[in-house]
């Protein structure tokens, strides 16, 4: 026993409480999903059935749809979400501070209603009826009246909008700290050489965000792959003719409507090794050594 | 001595895991199904007995339908049986509760004395062996529906008592009708061509811009694919032949709405609670829903039976008169404790059976207890004296096609069934295409229901 374990091996009793909430309630279910993953279980339990699960993923045309519209959504809403929080935080920047508090108050404050209330008030605004907001309003200037979420060519789209219209308030205040931390000199710097606002933007803010939008684009990733309420509610689960179905809607169906455990829990294994290699992947991507 | 039948939400998690403690403690064989359940059950108890009742939507003290019929039931059989105390567990309807039931009967062998069920679950607990047979004497099998009887045997026995049958049928709005000048059907009765003839009419645009709809449902069966006479199985439920020309050519007068633009945009998403309230606000001429929503119409003032609505069969076409139903049941677990077990056979007799009707509308204030057609013929006819409109339904059990029960439905039906319909009614595939498509799967899952 090392003297700094001796003399500090004490303190670990203080980390024990969380640590061990930490493996009974995530690791033990991960590692419990991981074994569930090969077998063929039921809730009357189930059997070793090897790598039998992934086999029957593979083969199925609907867990390749939910597969493929999981990677639609997720690239197109992180796409879009980190680029309109980079660019609403860039516009409250310039602000006094009281506006610029009051403005990222604003745009976070939506993101404390139920996910449930607001996807179904997505469901009002993309409902095909000509009462729906969005051919009602589009209807103003002679443009609709569109299936959105009643079509199967359409509802995708229609939940994708409804992501992507939804200002994301987390990734505009974490912007907007983070521009705040930005060294000064390197404006004034540029300032000196007759940058224009763009430029500065364009060549100092942005890629001194880096971090910032490394965080936001891994977080907001393991978001999209796990969206569940918002098809659950505006296409009762999975849309017309699977249009909107996804990884965690599946994984739910087939885990609690249909029994399957053991192929649900191959799906949600499927799902965290997506997760992860792309997180990986956008690590080495975005990664930055540059520190101010 | 008076019993407290309610349970909180609470007092039912902490007694679900109490079973597990108590059955994780105990001996860990299943009990066996005892081979005189038949003969021991209907053998009336003198000593106090107490039964648990597991009832989905049970909430003490709430004023849904299955909190009052139930509360109302177990005072019932008191009256009569003073020496029973029966306890109610609830839980809401969905997978959550249906979980619990699951882990409770399938992994720990123990929870409900007596419970309600539907659909596949009476084949997953029967296979598991968990369901005590019903004691039914031939008189009493006799006066079941043949087709309810049908659906809770499992392997040549009746596994479970059939509560009630459920059909769907077509809600009109009178009203609706008249302003379009279309006649109702006569007697309810009306063929698959003048259904859409009338369905035709009753779509338009009135002079405010408002958009009215001759048809909708709430996307939740397939009643138009048994009109020619197409069955999802063979009479031995071994066969899938959701894809015979009968199937298909039911699904093609299914399209044959949606081409004909008589259905809202929305047809496809529609939900039942949407779809009800798009029909209460007259913008749906024909609504296809169940039995349950008789209640919802006459708790509405505006809504008077046979004035502004009514009810219609299901149209005719080439097969015999359909109706898409489903059966609710109450199976009574099976258990070593033989006193138990008679009682909790004893008390879902008189769930299903004639005497519960009279004795809930005797109390005050009185408590209509059916909430479908019941599925026997002595229970059936008080169903039809709580309203004119119940009389209609109660009808309709003679020619109601109740799904046979087959454990893999809910995934035939979600993950293939549903997008193939789907697809042939958007036009992208022919309903023959979408049929033969998801045949190969069905069958599978039919074979794999069957083993």
């Amino acid at each position: 026993m090392t003297a700094a374990l001796r003399r500090h091996g004490w303190s670990y009793l203080f980390v024990l409480p969380t640590f061990s909430l930490f493996v009974v309630f995530t690791l033990l279910p991960v590692a419990q999903g991981l074994v569930l993953s090969l077998q063929d279980a039921r809730v009357t339990g189930g059997s070793f059935i090897g790598l039998a699960n992934f086999g029957t993923l593979a083969d199925d045309p609907v867990f390749r749809q939910a597969l493929g519209n999981t990677v639609l959504y997720a690239t197109v809403v992180v796409a879009a979400q980190v680029t309109l929080a980079l660019i609403v935080a860039s516009l409250i920047q310039p602000l006094g501070t009281k506006s610029r508090v009051f403005y990222r108050a604003l745009f976070y404050l939506p993101l404390v209603n139920s996910a449930i209330l607001v996807a179904i008030v997505w469901r009002w605004i993309f409902n095909p009826n000509p009462f729906g907001l969005a051919n009602a309003t589009l209807g103003v200037f002679g443009v609709g009246p569109f299936l959105w979420i009643g079509s199967s060519d359409q509802a995708l789209l229609a939940v994708i909008l409804s992501a992507v219209l939804t200002i994301p308030g987390g990734g505009v205040v974490l912007y907007s700290a983070a521009m705040g931390s930005l060294p000064r000199e390197l404006y004034e710097a540029a300032d000196l050489e007759g940058a224009g606002p763009f430029a500065k933007w364009r060549h100092i803010t942005v890629p001194l965000l880096r971090p910032t939008t490394l965080y936001l684009v891994v977080v907001y990733t393991i978001l999209a792959f796990q969206v569940f309420e918002r098809v659950y509610i505006m296409t009762n689960g999975g849309g017309p003719n699977n249009a909107t179905i996804t990884i965690v809607q599946l994984i739910y169906s087939t885990a609690f409507q249909f029994g399957r455990y053991g192929l649900a829990s191959a799906m949600a294994v499927v799902l965290f090794l997506m997760a992860m290699v792309v997180a990986v992947v956008q690590f080495r991507s975005l990664r930055t050594d540059v520190e101010y | 001595m008076s019993s407290d039948p309610t349970i909180s939400r609470r007092r039912f998690l902490e007694s679900l895991a109490a079973v597990g403690v108590v059955v994780a403690c105990g001996p860990t064989a299943a009990p066996a199904p005892s081979a005189s359940s038949s003969a021991s059950a209907p053998v009336a108890t003198a000593k106090p007995v107490s039964i648990e009742w597991w009832r989905r939507n049970y909430t003490p003290g709430s004023q849904n339908a299955e909190t009052i019929t139930s509360d109302a039931a177990v005072k019932g059989w008191k009256e009569r049986n003073p020496n029973f105390t029966i306890t109610i567990q609830g839980g809401p309807f969905g997978p959550e509760t249906d979980q619990k039931f699951d882990i409770a009967i399938l992994q720990q062998k123990a929870g409900p004395d007596v419970f309600h069920t539907t659909g596949g679950d009476v084949l997953k607990y029967a296979a598991a062996g968990q369901l005590s047979e019903p004691p039914l004497t031939d008189a009493e099998r006799r006066d079941f529906n043949p087709s309810a009887l049908q659906a809770t045997t499992y392997k040549g026995k009746v596994v479970a008592y059939p509560l009630w049958i459920v059909p769907w049928f077509e809600y009109i709005n009178v009203d609706l009708f008249k302003e379009a000048g279309v006649t109702p059907p006569k007697d309810g009765n009306w063929t698959y061509d003048e259904f859409l003839a009338a369905a035709k009419k009753l779509t338009f645009k009135r002079a405010n811009g408002k958009q009215a709809y001759g048809f909708a449902h709430a996307n939740d069966e397939f009643a138009f694919m048994l009109i020619d006479g197409g069955r999802p199985y063979d009479k031995d439920v071994k066969t899938w032949t959701f894809n015979s020309a009968e199937a298909v050519s039911g699904l093609e007068k299914w399209v044959a709405l949606a081409q004909a633009k008589v259905m809202p945009p929305d047809f496809l998403t529609l939900n039942p609670n949407d779809s009800q309230a798009r029909f209460l606000s007259g913008d749906i001429a024909i609504l296809q829903r169940p039995s349950a929503m008789i209640n919802v119409l006459n708790a509405d003032k505006n809504w008077e039976f046979g004035k502004n609505w009514d009810i219609a069969n299901f149209p005719k076409a080439k097969g015999d008169q359909t109706a898409w139903g489903g059966v609710g049941f109450i199976a009574v677990r099976e258990q070593q404790d033989a006193d138990k077990k008679a009682a909790a056979h004893q008390f879902a007799k008189y769930l299903t059976g004639p005497d519960i009707g009279p004795d809930l509308k005797k109390q005050t204030p009185p408590v209509e207890y059916w909430l479908a057609p019941a599925g026997r013929t002595s229970a059936a006819g008080i169903y039809g004296d709580y309203h004119p409109a119940k009389a209609k339904v109660a009808k309709m059990g003679a020619f109601t096609y109740v799904l046979p029960n087959v454990s893999t439905w809910s995934e035939i039906d979600q993950k293939y069934m549903r997008p193939a319909r789907d697809a042939a009614l958007e036009g992208k595939k022919t309903p023959k295409q979408a049929l033969d498509e998801v045949t190969p799967a069905a069958q599978r899952l039919l074979d794999e229901a069957n083993r």
